[in-house]
């Protein structure tokens, strides 16, 4: 047997601690998704809305510029605040889905294509880490464009009508902080699943798409064709709008579903996916 | 048992009812170590089990007296070069290593020290910066490198490292694994180009259908086989004349005259009692110039192992 003297050391310096290593795919992936020049503009695109609707909240209070628009002095602009943010956090959720379909794909399936997965679990790196750190991408660039603003702006409804307002309302700033974080995981989910499973990122991307558009498509079918309302158990669009129409206390909001079955199916969702994650993301695939 | 050394303890890798590698024993040391086999005889199981990816169904692994229960030791002394070029998309080289680096948890500075080392070490400094996208398969090669020796393990895995390399790059990688084991690491390399296994390694383990088959030095290896007849090649004047004396003996089972007829190949299942008897014959005037085994390599040895139908040449 050969003799080596051993002439050298481990690295022995200090470290990161554990939890911290999954922001270093997040860092990387938001790196390459905004080396896309179309992904940078509709990024920024989706804080337009934001925007207008803290023009509309100003204008709101400033008496001279509503003269100048021409509405009658007193009648305000804005007298409904529920349907007002729950309208911005539907569009902003459209844009969140048209982010998730472009950035998804870009997640796990480059990772599986290139047999990449060996690299991440021979290192002091879990499948939970590897995962959270890919949810992160998508959850955070979800939660920039819907819950942030949301919040931002009742913030500035806030400054503008004083704490009494705050109080009062508070309730619709817990609607808008949970209305989001539920969209926010079942996109994420969603995203990382069929990334995961669909190797090819045009056609991940457009399921992501489909999963919504189709799946709304034959709830509405199946409910015409049967006259139950058993088709929007596969029409996540509906589920979240009725979700957020209890958050919003919205009454006249026909769902057809109750809000607990509504609730349960996001969780089964959310669940399927991560049964879809789990059976991919593993250091080998063992092929039988 | 040795801390300084990787050991399966009647370790066994099922994937449900396929059978990865069963009832393996080994100690490695530290050197160079091959691991020869056919596809599907077990050598990536193996080295997945030694770099903790998957788990054993039975026995107990140990490297360097860690476990792979407990990740953040057992990863920081080892380290995996896969066979795929795993090469996140748009990454420069530097990215590749560094990015890898920083999951193990070295902070942004000591990573960056750490990164620009190790690419140093095999000597791609000027190309580091460029996209991994452009590199040739030498390159590609040695940046894999970087990145699992970059955390300096004390054990380093390398699936088919030589795959794919024009002669000039497998020698200096080759040159490189030498230069990791003289450090004192314990480099696994699995490998089908079986003449180079021969010349650098310092032990090789045999696996077949998910058994490993025989271990050691290749030459100890030989000598356990006693069962299988051994190859000698003769160069004598008079190669017919030594032929025809060869047959007399019980334990030559062939003898047959080279092809440039300058020599007699024969097959004996006693070396000891040829040996002797060839000092005997030698004293008869018959000429011998030189005697050595011709089938002292890893290739030989697999082929007596496991049959000529799954050799790996």
């Amino acid at each position: 047997m050969a003799i080596y003297k051993r002439n050298y050391r481990a690295y022995a310096g200090p470290l990161t601690p554990a939890w911290s290593r999954s922001w270093i795919l997040t860092r990387y992936a938001w790196r390459y998704l905004f080396r896309s020049r179309f992904m940078t503009i509709f990024f920024i695109v989706c804080f337009f809305p934001a925007l207008f609707m803290a023009l509309g909240m100003y204008l709101n209070h400033s008496e001279s510029l509503l003269r100048l628009v021409r509405l009658p002095p007193g009648q305000p602009l804005i007298s409904d605040f529920p349907t007002y943010f729950r309208r911005f956090l539907q569009f902003q959720s459209g844009l969140a889905m048209i982010l998730t379909a472009f950035a998804g794909p870009t997640l796990i399936s480059p990772d599986l294509a290139n047999n990449a997965l060996p690299l991440y679990f021979c290192r002091p790196f879990s499948r939970v880490e590897y995962v959270f750190g890919k949810f992160c991408v998508i959850a955070w660039l979800v939660s920039l464009i819907t819950w942030v603003p949301g919040l931002i702006l009742f913030g500035i409804e806030t400054g503008l009508s004083g704490t009494t307002w705050a109080w009062n309302n508070l309730w619709l700033a817990n609607a808008i902080f949970v209305g989001s974080l539920g969209y926010v995981l079942v996109l994420s989910f969603l995203g990382l699943a069929l990334s995961a499973w669909v190797k090819w990122k045009p056609i991940a991307g457009a399921l992501v798409l489909g999963t919504f558009f189709l799946g709304a498509g034959f709830g509405a079918a199946i409910n015409a064709i049967m006259r139950s309302t058993t088709g929007y158990f596969i029409d996540i669009g509906h589920m979240m709008n009725t979700i957020w129409a209890s958050l919003f206390r919205v009454a006249d909001y026909d769902a057809g579903v109750s809000l607990t079955a509504a609730v349960v199916q996001l969780l089964v969702v959310c669940a399927l996916c991560l049964w879809m994650l789990a059976r991919k993301t593993r250091a080998f695939e063992v092929v039988r | 048992m040795s801390s300084a050394q990787i050991v399966f303890e009647n370790v066994s890798k099922f994937y449900g009812d396929v059978l990865g590698v069963n009832r393996v024993n080994l100690v490695v040391p530290p050197g160079i170590t091959s691991l020869v086999g056919p596809n599907g005889s077990g050598k990536t199981t193996l080295m997945n089990l030694m770099t903790g990816l998957i788990q054993p169904s039975r026995g107990r692994i140990r490297v360097l007296g860690l476990s792979p229960d407990n990740p953040e030791e057992f990863f920081r002394e080892v380290g995996y070069c896969t066979q795929f070029d795993t090469f996140p998309k748009g990454f420069t080289g530097y990215q590749f290593v560094n990015s890898y680096l920083r999951l193990y948890g070295c902070p942004g500075k000591e990573a960056e020290t750490l990164t620009w080392q190790s690419i140093e070490r095999v000597g791609m400094i000027d190309a580091a910066n460029r996209k991994i996208a452009g590199y040739s398969k030498g390159m590609r090669q040695r940046i894999k490198l970087a990145q699992s020796t970059c955390h300096s393990p004390s054990v380093l895995v390398l699936d088919e490292p030589l795959n794919g390399l024009d002669p000039l790059v497998r020698a200096e990688t080759i040159a490189l694994f030498k230069q990791f084991a003289e450090e004192g690491m314990h480099v696994i390399i699995s490998s089908h180009i079986l003449h180079e296994v021969d010349a650098i390694s310092d032990q090789v383990i045999l696996l077949s259908n998910g058994y490993v088959v025989a271990e050691g030095q290749i030459r100890g290896v030989r000598d356990e086989i006693e069962d299988h007849p051994m190859q000698i090649l003769i160069r004598c004047s008079k190669p017919g004349e030594l032929a025809s004396k060869m047959f007399q003996q019980e334990h030559v089972i062939e003898a047959r005259i080279h092809k440039d007829g300058a020599g007699l190949l024969i097959k004996t299942r006693d070396p000891s009692k040829f040996y002797l008897m060839l000092n005997k014959v030698a004293l008869n005037g018959v000429g011998i110039e030189s005697v050595a085994p011709a089938d002292d390599d890893v290739n030989s040895l697999y082929e007596y192992l496991i049959g000529g139908e799954e050799s790996t040449k």
